[in-house]
């Protein structure tokens, strides 16, 4: 029985390491797929030549005058008529009015003291409603 | 006694197999170097908080023709992290959009309490220099956060 009792134990007392270079390779692939480089976001808007102005009739511009405090105030063409409105109400107002008529230009005029999120609230407005004619002025007088 | 294994029997001690037991050491040198390596575009710390905007879509260009202009609530403005006079803005836009052959996006970085008045001189100063592709750049707003406004 003694050759029973110095039969050697076949059970490695290594750590098993065979498998540590897929675990690396696995880790350097999701790295290396998963890394995304953070790209700008922005609304984005095309600005006039130079010396261009464009006669536009007054029955086609809705002006969006945006007040110091965040109050946008909406004006159709040659009316005085002005209603006054949250920014995030405007997406639902271009939609409606440019059905109606579809040369609709928006006006944006803000104050010179309001606040620069405010004209972006209304501009951003507009891009939900896919609005494409906008022009961006400042407020006079 | 026997000599063990014989003279002319002895195998060759060359292993037929490819040694893998450095493969971790350089997948892991690898990834270390691309972890140290990675550098993430780090613009001058700016005290700007962004305006945020639902419809703010990736810039459609190269990034190397994205001009920065950055606009501090003081109405400072920075080009290139260099700041420039307001008044100067065209003069030192008009070269690099000629340069880059008229393909240059303006990406306005705003504060979102820059009062408008520097914002309208900024576009202005654009107009000038001929620049038409101009974007806001602002942060994605989600819509619910949108609606609880």
């Amino acid at each position: 029985m003694s050759v029973l009792n110095k039969k050697r134990q076949k059970v490695s007392d290594e750590v098993p390491t065979s498998s540590t270079a897929d675990i690396a390779f696995l880790l350097l692939i999701f790295f290396l797929v998963t890394t995304t480089f953070p790209k700008d976001k922005g609304l984005a808007i095309v600005l006039p030549e130079p010396g261009e102005e464009a006669q536009v009739n007054q029955s086609n511009i809705l002006h969006l005058i945006v007040q110091p405090n965040g109050v946008v105030d909406v004006r159709r063409g040659e009316s005085q008529q002005v209603q006054q409105m949250r920014p995030n109400e405007i997406e639902g107002l271009w939609r409606q009015e440019v059905a109606a008529n579809e040369n609709l230009i928006a006006a944006v005029k803000t104050h010179p003291d309001a606040a620069y999120e405010y004209m972006v609230d209304v501009l951003d407005a507009l891009h939900s409603a896919n609005a494409e004619r906008i022009s961006l002025q400042v407020l006079e007088n | 006694m026997a000599i063990k294994g014989g003279g002319f029997s002895r195998k060759s001690k060359a292993s037929s197999e490819v040694p893998t037991s450095s493969l971790a050491d350089i997948a892991f040198l690898l990834l270390i170097f691309f972890m140290v390596t990675t550098v993430f575009q780090d613009d001058r710390q700016r005290p700007i908080e962004w305006p945020e905007a639902e419809a703010a879509e990736k810039i459609d260009e190269k990034r190397e023709n994205i001009l920065n202009i950055w606009m501090e609530r003081d109405g400072s403005v920075f080009i290139n992290d260099q700041q420039t006079p307001m008044t100067d803005v065209s003069s030192v836009v008009a070269p690099l959009y000629a340069d880059s052959d008229r393909r240059l996006v303006i990406s306005i970085r705003g504060d979102r309490n820059v009062p408008y008045r520097f914002m309208d001189q900024v576009q202005k100063e654009l107009v000038e220099a001929g620049v038409v592709r101009v974007v806001f750049a602002s942060q994605l707003e989600q819509s619910m956060q949108r609606a609880r406004r």
